[in-house]
């Protein structure tokens, strides 16, 4: 024993001396580059599976900016399960994650899916599950494997399996407008129409429980705000108040919607609570225009566009009313409040120039950075991981679907469609 | 003591001599006979000197004469005793008589004249008493003479026995004194023997000593013979140790200054070798960082520390994190990234390479 100690002592005393002066090497920097990652075309047992997951997932990742998939016809070889990868030629490819699965069928409308993230330089398992699905959820489930992936390499919430809601605007041959309410995956992709007017559609909003949206319809020719739920279609007009109705919020707990109500003259914000249609007003700024309410996730207070100070800034308020504490003062026209689930970052209309850009402000540093160049966007909506903001911009003289990551590095283009959209709304992550 | 009985003997013995002497004189007037049976002492004679015995015998004469003398002054003197003995006697009788009865004067008379009468008795008595006195005195007298004679003849016999005697003595003393020169002679023979010995033992004791130190000498002078030897070899020695030390320390030159070029090269080599591996440090930092993708962790402030051993060539043979960030994506990009950045360079130079096989990495992304 005590020869045992002695010998440790004098390998200690051996390796000291090396392990003080033992080579250290610094890296710093390193890129924030997107994650090459090798997403192997599930297999398919002899039938062709009527949704191409492996499809959506590179499309999901490489649109997220966060990956970098590699390109199919560099995959060297069509493992499905870890008995038949060999990581050593993955690793020859580069690529750092390695995901494959297969599809197989059940019966005629059920299927049975598999997948298996892998460490290449590692060799380990990241995650790995099986599922069992309708046909018609296959593409809900590539989304959702998208979100699995995401997470395993990247520690952060995916948000592959939400919905955007915006408002598509169409030309009649007549010459009059089509205006629809549309809901689709968070790809842009599969968009349903959930509702179609004559009149204009306006400022879609997700309750906290992905179930109902609220939005603004002129269909009785006024402004007035609905509620619709998504799965049954039923929908009420919930503020059709004299003078305009709009711009409505739902609180986080989805009970109450923030709103702007020009009832009493001039657009003010007020609380109203859905079960009981209780209304507080919670501006009173009758020479400025108050609108654009959005809920802090305490849900105690608000934030609100006023243009109170001369040009439109961005005010926080309580929501039982009270004095208002202006919060944006870089530039001159800082609009269309939206913030992250975290309460910590302010996304909204940067005005400059005479152009108009989706920035973000810390609402502890007050610092702003813009995210976005083109000079024509409006309504930033958060992902609701807080990495994304959704935008509307205009290209080719239509409105469309544009994202961009919160630091402004990663932007991507949702939908290929010509149609004009506007009014985007990002759905919460459906519990 | 024996003095006093003597005396009182002796004046006892003239009472009963006067007594006697009183007696006879009344008897002598009667019977002059007494002849009482004598025994003569046959006085053992000897020759004489005759000048010398009458010499004696005048002497003797005139001390017996003298006694008489003596005798006769000492018997009035007893006598004249006597009567005033009577006379108080007497005196006290008278007294008595006056003390006592007058009445009885008569019969005291009486008395006195049969006292008288008894005085009268007993004053013959005296007398026959002094003539028995005289005669004891006689007697006495001759056997004073006979003892005067027997003394002499002590005397010369003490003479010769006191000659007989000195003569023994003088042959004793010259037979003591033979015998002392004797011993004398037999002491002195001794003493001459003892110190003939004494010298014997000196000499001997010398001759010992005079051993011992020619012992002692050659023991010294062989000390000192070993002494000299061993100094003599002690020497050697010595010199033999100097020799080695001095070879020894040739020898330790020769090794420091082989040392010496020895380090020097070896820091030559040392610069030599960290010069290539530095540049291969640059070269294995850019091609890691290169490798770095760590978009996959959006979170800054992270660093992460790991521990890679490469096999030759440049080959990760194990990447441990060994300080986590705390966040296991930025953990794991860096892991990736030196995977990735594998084969890391590594210099063709074995030492250097030796060096570039095991290290740390610290990443962090400012």
């Amino acid at each position: 024993m005590t020869k045992r100690w002695l010998a440790s002592f004098w390998l200690l005393a051996i390796l000291l001396p090396w392990q003080a002066q033992a080579l250290i090497i610094e890296i710093t920097g390193g890129s924030e580059a997107a994650l090459p990652i090798a997403i192997v075309p599930f297999g398919s047992e002899g039938f062709s599976a009527p949704e191409d997951i492996s499809a959506v997932i590179q499309n999901d990742l490489s649109r997220s900016g966060r990956f970098a998939p590699l390109p199919e016809g560099d995959l060297i070889s069509s493992p499905h399960e870890k008995s038949e990868i060999n990581f050593k030629d993955w690793r020859l490819l580069r690529s750092e994650g390695l995901l494959v699965g297969k599809v197989s069928s059940v019966d005629g409308e059920t299927y049975q899916v598999q997948f298996q993230l892998f460490d290449v330089y590692k060799g380990q398992q990241l995650v790995g599950k099986r599922y069992q699905v309708a046909a018609s959820g296959l593409r809900r489930l590539a989304h959702q494997i998208s979100d699995q992936v995401y997470q395993a390499l990247t520690g952060e919430i995916g948000v592959f399996s939400t919905r955007l809601a915006f408002v598509s605007v169409m030309d009649n041959v007549d010459g009059s407008k089509r205006y629809t309410l549309q809901v689709s995956d968070s790809d842009g992709a599969n968009p349903r129409t959930v509702l179609q007017s004559k009149q204009p559609i306006l400022s879609p909003n997700w309750a906290s429980d992905g179930e109902r949206l609220a939005y603004v319809s002129f269909e009785n020719g006024k402004a007035e705000v609905f509620v619709q739920e998504m799965r049954s279609g039923r929908r009420n007009s919930v503020a059709a108040f004299k003078g305009l109705n709009s711009a409505p919020a739902w609180s986080p707990d989805g009970k109450k919607l923030a709103l702007t109500l020009s009832k009493a003259g001039n657009p003010e914000i007020y609380v109203l609570e859905l079960a009981s249609g209780k209304l507080s007003r919670v501006t009173h700024n009758s020479q400025a225009i108050d609108t654009e309410a959005v809920w802090m996730p305490n849900s105690r207070e608000l934030l609100f566009t006023s243009d109170r100070g001369g040009r439109p800034q961005i005010y926080r308020v309580s929501a039982d009313g009270g004095r208002a504490k202006r919060v944006t003062f870089e530039g001159r026209y800082n609009a269309s409040p939206d913030i992250s689930s975290d309460g910590q970052t302010l996304a909204m209309v940067h005005g400059l120039n005479g152009r108009f850009y989706i920035a973000v402000q810390d609402l502890d540093s007050s610092a702003v950075l813009v995210l976005t160049e083109t000079g024509r966007d409006e309504s930033p909506s958060f992902a609701p991981n807080g990495r994304m903001i959704l935008y509307a911009t205009e290209e080719n003289g239509h409105g469309e679907l544009a994202g961009v990551s919160v630091d402004g590095r990663i932007h991507q283009r949702l939908g290929e469609s010509d149609r004009d959209v506007r009014e985007p709304a990002w759905s919460p992550i459906r519990k | 003591m024996i003095d006093n009985i003597l005396a009182g003997s002796y004046s006892l013995l003239l009472h009963a001599v006067l007594l006697g002497l009183f007696i006879i004189g009344m008897d002598s007037s009667s019977k002059p006979h007494f002849v009482a049976p004598q025994k003569v002492d046959i006085v053992q004679a000897t020759v004489m000197d005759e000048v010398q015995v009458l010499e004696e015998m005048m002497r003797l004469q005139e001390i017996e004469d003298k006694k008489l003398q003596e005798e006769k002054e000492r018997q009035t003197k007893v006598d004249e005793k006597l009567e005033e003995t009577q006379k108080e006697l007497a005196r006290k009788e008278q007294e008595f008589l006056d003390q006592q009865e007058r009445a009885k004067i008569e019969q005291q008379q009486r008395d006195i004249k049969a006292q008288q009468e008894q005085d009268k008795i007993k004053q013959l008595e005296q007398k026959r008493k002094l003539e028995d006195d005289k005669r004891i005195k006689a007697e006495q007298a001759r056997k004073l003479e006979e003892d005067r004679t027997r003394k002499a003849e002590k005397a010369r016999k003490l003479e010769e026995d006191r000659k007989q005697k000195a003569e023994k003595d003088r042959l004793h003393a010259e037979k003591l004194k033979q015998e002392a020169d004797k011993e004398r002679r037999a002491a002195e023979e001794k003493q001459r023997l003892a110190e003939a010995d004494r010298k014997a033992e000196e000499q001997r004791k010398r001759d010992a000593e005079r051993k011992a130190r020619q012992a002692e000498e050659d023991e010294k002078m062989r000390l000192a013979k070993i002494e000299k030897d061993r100094k003599k070899a002690e020497a050697l020695k010595k010199k033999k140790e100097a020799d080695a030390r001095e070879a020894e320390a040739k020898r330790l030159m020769q090794e420091s200054l082989e040392a010496e070029f020895a380090k020097e090269a070896q820091e030559r080599e040392a610069t030599r070798v960290a010069g290539i591996v530095d540049i291969v440090v640059l070269q294995i930092k850019q091609k890691v960082k290169r490798n770095w993708n760590r978009s996959g962790a959006t979170t800054s402030g992270l660093e992460v520390t790991l521990h890679v051993k490469l096999m030759p060539g440049g080959d990760v043979k194990q990447v441990s994190v060994i300080r986590s960030s705390g966040n296991a994506i930025f953990d794991r990009s860096a892991e990736t990234a030196v995977y990735k950045a594998a084969p890391l360079p590594q210099p063709k130079d074995p030492k250097a390479a030796a060096e570039l096989r095991d290290f740390q990495f610290v990443f962090k992304p400012e």
